[in-house]
């Protein structure tokens, strides 16, 4: 009874407070973002400038064999502008790069410099071999200047039979290939449902120590433990909601919502006893602040990871954000075998559990703070 | 209802107490003052008392709980109202009230009742945002109430009342002792403590200097002077003389037969002056 009156209270003291509603926002802004600015399939498209140094005769052949991959086989004569001079190009418009011809190298280079570019200039020496010479930016990764450097000393129809016999196929199975925006959800979700879960608890909790009230709820019969369960049960609710805000008209009803639910209601427990922790180590939010960032930026190291799967050190896999995006991207590609999302439930549960005691400790000695 | 023996406190748990070997006893239906300046440990003891401060070295039984062993139950039967205004300012004074009311295990008074107790009718649903300073202050203290406590913690129940307001919680308190409630005021306001308390105790730099009835402290610090006013003729002239010198009473009894009396008071001395004499301290 006094626990439902406590949730009951935090639930209008949330409704009335701005925190409730910067969490729903940011749960639509998510959507909308994945709605309309991240499509289905993600498609890079490159940039690159050719000066091709060739005898009129073998310039032509690049040309056509180039116009042949045209989208729409025409060239466009276009200015380029850069440095504040314009320079002519030849326009040749591929499915995944644009290319423009430019007059001369030192033009290819200086677009190279000023757009941040790839730019390559062909010739041909005396004894009628061709040269290739790249602009790359200093970023490139040693392997890619190591397949530029190949790729020009072995045979091109060699290289063109063996793609064409390599055969792709998924050495996992037992889910669903997701598309570029469902990817996107598990840590965008993590993000919006717990790591903010876990500021939002912090910032109610220091509310409460502004207005004195902790003092007040402590000198009743009612225990601290459900000062802080009330608070925890609105950051789930809150959680719960802005996670199916997000979900649902993304995923529709392909994943399994009772075992999303599990995971992320668990994971914002444990959130949302750390940020009651946190709280009860500091007066006001000021000082909680640069401990509060320190561990957000940690948590969304993890979705770094995710995105760049080639840097995944195994430090990044103790962040606990780690499990939770990792069991979230298995419900949502609707894997068979759940049993990573559920071993991660019940592991933030646990540890949120622990946590928990310790902060009820740490909070009935801090009543006067 | 209360009983403290050797009672420390140290915020830093080494030896900087901010009460150090406080020791006295609070009897049922006694209005007990806690009085000393800012700093001197009042919301130090009041705060281990109502275990908002955990019980570091000493004894203390409150409304017949060992505080060595703090038990929740002990908050259906301790009312405390703080110094410092603590509500939801998000919430109506009407949903204050009624939320601390669900959190005892007693029956608790109505939240109508006592926000009209306080003279707060027709702002029950206002948010408390919006109420100034002592309407803050005065659902506070009612909200102490809510539960009918045995046991009144109140720590400086009037500060900041405009007197007509501050007179009518004087009453409040007034009514209550008369009940049978037991009070445990805290303040520096020793004109409150001089009107409500059976007992005060006088505590400096976190000790207890002095405990006793503020009509004893009175007989034994007070300086025993009249003062009078009287018209001889057309002439108004004071005097002031000792109840104590043979001398000093004749003439009194002179003055009385002799002339038309305009004004005549004892010179007690105050509590503030007693606490002053008493400590080598002042209240501020």
């Amino acid at each position: 009874m006094k626990l439902l009156s406590s949730f009951k209270k935090e639930l209008i003291l949330a409704t009335r407070s701005f925190y409730f509603y910067i969490e729903i926002a940011f749960a639509l802004i998510l959507l909308s973002v994945l709605l309309f600015a991240v499509p289905e399939h993600i498609q890079m498209k490159e940039t690159r400038y050719l000066y091709l140094d060739l005898p009129r005769q073998a310039e032509d052949s690049i040309i056509d064999s180039l116009l042949g991959e045209d989208t729409d086989g025409k060239i466009e004569k276009v200015f380029l502008e850069a440095g504040g001079q314009e320079y002519a190009a030849e326009l040749v418009e591929k499915e995944a790069e644009t290319i423009y011809l430019l007059e001369s190298e030192d033009i290819v280079r200086t677009l190279a410099d000023t757009q941040a570019k790839v730019g390559a200039t062909v010739w041909l020496d005396a004894n009628k071999e061709l040269h290739y010479k790249y602009y790359l930016q200093g970023y490139e990764s040693k392997r890619l200047k190591n397949l530029i450097s190949v790729l020009h000393n072995i045979n091109e129809d060699k290289l063109e039979q063996s793609f064409d016999l390599q055969k792709v196929r998924l050495a996992a199975t037992g889910y669903s290939p997701l598309n570029d925006r469902e990817n996107a959800v598990a840590p965008l979700l993590a993000f919006n449902s717990c790591l903010m879960g876990m500021f939002v608890m912090a910032a109610y909790v220091f509310l409460d120590k502004r207005e004195g009230v902790i003092k007040a709820y402590a000198v009743t019969a009612s225990s601290v433990a459900q000062y802080l369960m009330s608070k925890i049960f609105v950051v789930l609710l809150t959680a719960a909601a802005s996670s199916l805000i997000v979900l649902m008209p993304i995923m529709g009803f392909r994943i399994s919502y009772a075992l999303i639910l599990l995971l992320l209601l668990t994971a914002s427990f444990f959130s949302s006893v750390a940020g009651l922790m946190i709280a009860s180590f500091y007066r006001d939010i000021a000082r909680a602040f640069g401990t509060i960032f320190f561990i957000l930026i940690l948590m969304m190291v993890p979705a770094i990871s995710y995105f760049l799967p080639s840097w995944n050190p195994e430090w990044v896999q103790l962040i606990p954000s780690s499990p939770l995006i990792q069991g979230l991207k298995d419900i949502i590609s609707a894997k068979e075998d759940m049993t990573y999302a559920l071993l991660a439930s019940a592991g933030f549960f646990a540890a949120g559990a622990l946590l928990f005691l310790a902060t009820d400790r740490r909070f009935k000695k801090t009543l006067n703070l | 209802m209360i009983k403290v023996e050797g009672l420390y406190h140290s915020y830093s748990n080494d030896d900087r107490y901010a009460v150090k070997n406080i020791s006295f006893e609070v009897e049922k239906g006694e209005i007990f003052g806690f009085l000393g300046p800012s700093g001197a440990g009042k919301s130090t003891t009041q705060g281990v008392l109502t275990g908002l401060l955990g019980l570091q070295k000493g004894n203390a039984v409150v409304a017949g709980y060992d505080l060595r062993h703090p038990r929740r139950e002990m908050f259906n039967h301790i009312g405390v109202s703080f110094e410092q205004s603590n509500l939801y300012s998000k919430l109506t004074a009407r949903e204050n009230l009624a939320f601390y009311s669900k959190l005892f295990d007693v029956p608790t008074l109505d939240p109508m009742d006592l926000i009209r107790m306080v003279g707060l009718e027709g702002k029950e649903n206002m948010r408390i945002g919006e109420y100034s300073k002592g309407m803050k202050h005065r659902l506070t203290f009612a909200r102490s109430m809510l539960n009918n406590p045995g046991l009144w913690f109140l720590d400086e129940p009037t500060t900041g009342l405009d007197p007509a307001i501050a007179s009518t919680i004087k009453a409040l308190i007034k009514k209550r002792n008369d009940q049978g409630v037991t009070v445990f005021l805290t303040t520096h306001n020793m004109f409150i403590a001089d009107e409500l308390c059976n007992r005060v105790a006088f505590i400096v730099d976190g000790e207890i200097r002095l405990i006793d009835s503020p009509k004893n402290l009175k007989l034994r610090y007070g300086r025993k002077m009249v003062d009078v006013e009287y018209k001889k003729g057309d002439v108004v002239l004071k005097d002031t003389l000792s109840t104590i010198q043979c001398e000093d009473r004749a003439r009194l009894t002179q003055i009385i037969d002799e002339n038309e009396i305009l004004t005549m008071h004892t010179k007690e001395a105050t509590l503030e002056e007693i606490f002053i004499k008493a400590t080598g301290r002042g209240l501020a």
